[in-house]
């Protein structure tokens, strides 16, 4: 019996890092975060072949097709947060693994935090993987550093966003699948003001509408500054959006991951 | 000395809907509490609650000395084996318990020591680095109580530990459960449906029906609570079974009806009547076939049973 109370003073390793750990090497290891990586980077030479293509035709300036590969890695990145966030209780609950972790006296908060941290690792493999098409792209014009930079700036709050909003979802989803349909319609309807006309996205409601979607801001952000080379400052008011939604979401996630983790339904005992 | 498990008065509801009402129970160090009950008497719902998964609705409990308000503190000292427990299919037994074993604390190395010594302990020695994947469903049974046990429990909770076990498979799980209260000196409280493992394995019962405790004790206090009628027989002179029959039906709490194809077998169906104990009642038939003088070969009393008790106690569940 002392061992236990023993184990419980000598913790080296705080609870949630433990989690993620677990997390990442079932992810890594396990395979999916390899898969998506693989398929990720195939996405990404698609488009750099196409805007380099396009360029050598000049179709495309340089730093657009820099700005546009870069936005791409963003989007896609942030969406591997949001789906493997999107499955951390949800897929847990239904593998029936969810039970053993709550037994534990690790807490709820903990947890959510470790499982976190752990879909934000999908994020920075993209971003680690968009780092050679972008230098490649961006090579003899002076704008890799900035356009990385930026794109790493913007890209990482909006995954904490996004793989946030994940977690939320699937703390009350029904179902995995619920929860990763949910997370998908909610992306899309995030991207939905990008696909208005640009009539639509003039005058004061067109400006705010895309300064309020964190997704939006963003990428106009980072379009400002790889595109037309502005400086960081110029059009920092963009990136409140983004960052007020990666602090307001994270912590809602945390906040509701350690208050309503748990399971549904009863037993059959 | 306190008790490993006190709960007084636990309810949990789900809105409208009584899953547990009114669980009251002391558990002592180093028994087996069986918890016995049909598909939906709220054995699981009892273990979520008792192991601080669900809230209770109303009612206190303590577990292994610490209230059920600081529950960490009870997690800390429990090891479950939840029903129905998933496995993650692509680690391998090892890495899974080295994992939960850090969960509670246990560094890296302490943790590869407990992973190894309870596989050993629970037969999955020579399978450690297999993919649970890889494992029956026996095997994951015992991988689970194994998981159960990394942070050395006062109270151990297994429900439903042999569902779906071929007999070996459930001798196997059954002798574990034993060691755990014998040589570790854990509470453990066993949740089935199976009267037979109980009755092999438990010191004592508890039986729920519709989320209410039905009845508890040892098993043989429980089996005499049965309001079941019990039954023996008596075996006379094929020539005496008719006056044997008519001496016996002089007698409060007997029926009897001569066994089909068995020549002066009669087999007496005892009623429990107020505060005369069905062995009295077959005294008393006794009597009246020797009062009768008719010549009384031989007769049995057929034990109390565990299940006469459990079906009696939860009919129409």
């Amino acid at each position: 019996m002392e061992a236990v109370a023993r184990g419980g003073r000598e913790r080296s390793t705080p609870a949630w890092i433990v989690v993620t750990e677990q997390e990442l090497r079932d992810l890594w290891l396990g395979g999916r975060g390899l898969v998506l990586s693989v398929a990720f980077s195939l996405l990404l030479s698609v488009i750099a072949y196409l805007v380099a293509t396009n360029r050598a035709l000049n179709f495309l300036e340089q730093r657009e097709s820099v700005n546009l590969t870069l936005q791409v890695a963003i989007a896609v990145g942030a969406l591997l947060a949001l789906l493997s966030a999107a499955d951390t209780v949800s897929g847990e609950r239904e593998r029936g693994t969810l039970e053993s972790l709550l037994l534990t006296p690790v807490s709820r908060l903990e947890i959510t935090l470790g499982k976190l941290v752990a879909a934000l690792s999908l994020w920075l493999a993209a971003f680690v993987i968009t780092v050679p098409y972008v230098w490649f792209l961006g090579r003899g014009v002076g704008l890799v550093g900035d356009a990385l930079a930026s794109g790493f700036v913007v890209g990482t709050l909006l995954a904490i966003f996004l793989a946030s909003l994940g977690v939320l979802i699937s703390v009350f989803a029904a179902s995995n699948r619920v929860s990763l349909s949910l997370s998908l319609l909610v992306l899309l309807a995030l991207f939905v003001p990008t696909q208005l006309p640009s009539s639509a996205q003039q005058g004061w409601a067109g400006d705010l509408l895309l300064r309020l979607n964190p997704m939006t801001a963003g990428e106009h952000y980072v379009g400002k500054i790889v595109t037309n080379g502005h400086p960081w400052s110029q059009d920092i008011s963009w990136l409140l959006s983004p960052l007020v939604a990666a602090v307001v979401f994270s912590a809602a996630a945390l906040v509701v991951g350690a208050r309503f983790t748990g399971l549904r339904g009863g037993g059959s005992g | 000395m306190s008790a490993a498990i006190e709960a007084r008065g636990v309810e949990k509801r789900y809105g409208a809907v009584v899953a547990v009402a009114d669980l009251s129970f002391d558990a002592q160090a180093g028994e087996i509490l069986g918890v016995l009950g049909p598909n939906g008497a709220g054995k699981t719902t009892a273990i979520r609650v008792l192991t601080t998964i669900l809230a209770p609705t109303r009612g206190s409990f303590e577990v292994a000395g610490h209230p059920h308000t600081r529950p960490s503190e009870i997690r800390r000292r429990i090891g479950v084996l939840p029903e129905s427990a998933g496995y993650p299919e692509r680690q391998t037994a090892e890495e899974y318990l080295r994992y939960h074993a850090r969960l509670y604390g246990q560094g890296r190395s302490g943790a590869r020591a407990v992973a190894s010594s309870l596989l050993a302990e629970v037969g999955l020695g020579d399978r450690s680095r297999s993919l649970i994947s890889t494992y029956s469903r026996g095997m994951r049974q015992r991988l689970g109580i194994a998981r159960a046990l990394v942070n050395e429990p006062r109270v151990v909770f297994l429900d439903e530990p042999t569902l779906g076990l071929d007999p070996a498979g459930q001798r196997q799980i059954l002798s574990t459960v034993r060691r755990i209260a014998g040589e570790r000196g854990a509470t453990v409280l066993l949740c089935t449906h199976l009267l037979a493992e109980v009755e092999e394995t438990c010191s004592r019962v508890l039986i729920l029906s519709r989320g209410r405790v039905a009845a508890q004790g040892t098993v043989s206090e429980v089996s005499r609570l049965a309001a079941a009628p019990r039954s023996g027989r008596l075996r006379v002179p094929p020539v005496y079974v008719e006056s044997a029959v008519t001496a016996l039906h002089e007698v409060p709490g007997v029926r009897t009806a001569p066994a089909n194809g068995q020549p002066g077998l009669l087999r007496v169906t005892l009623a429990q009547t107020d505060g005369v104990a069905p062995e009295e009642t077959m005294n008393a038939g006794v009597r009246a076939i020797v009062d009768a003088r008719i010549p009384l070969l031989s007769y049995e009393l057929e034990g109390a049973r565990l299940s006469d008790a459990f079906l009696a106690m939860t009919e129409g569940s």
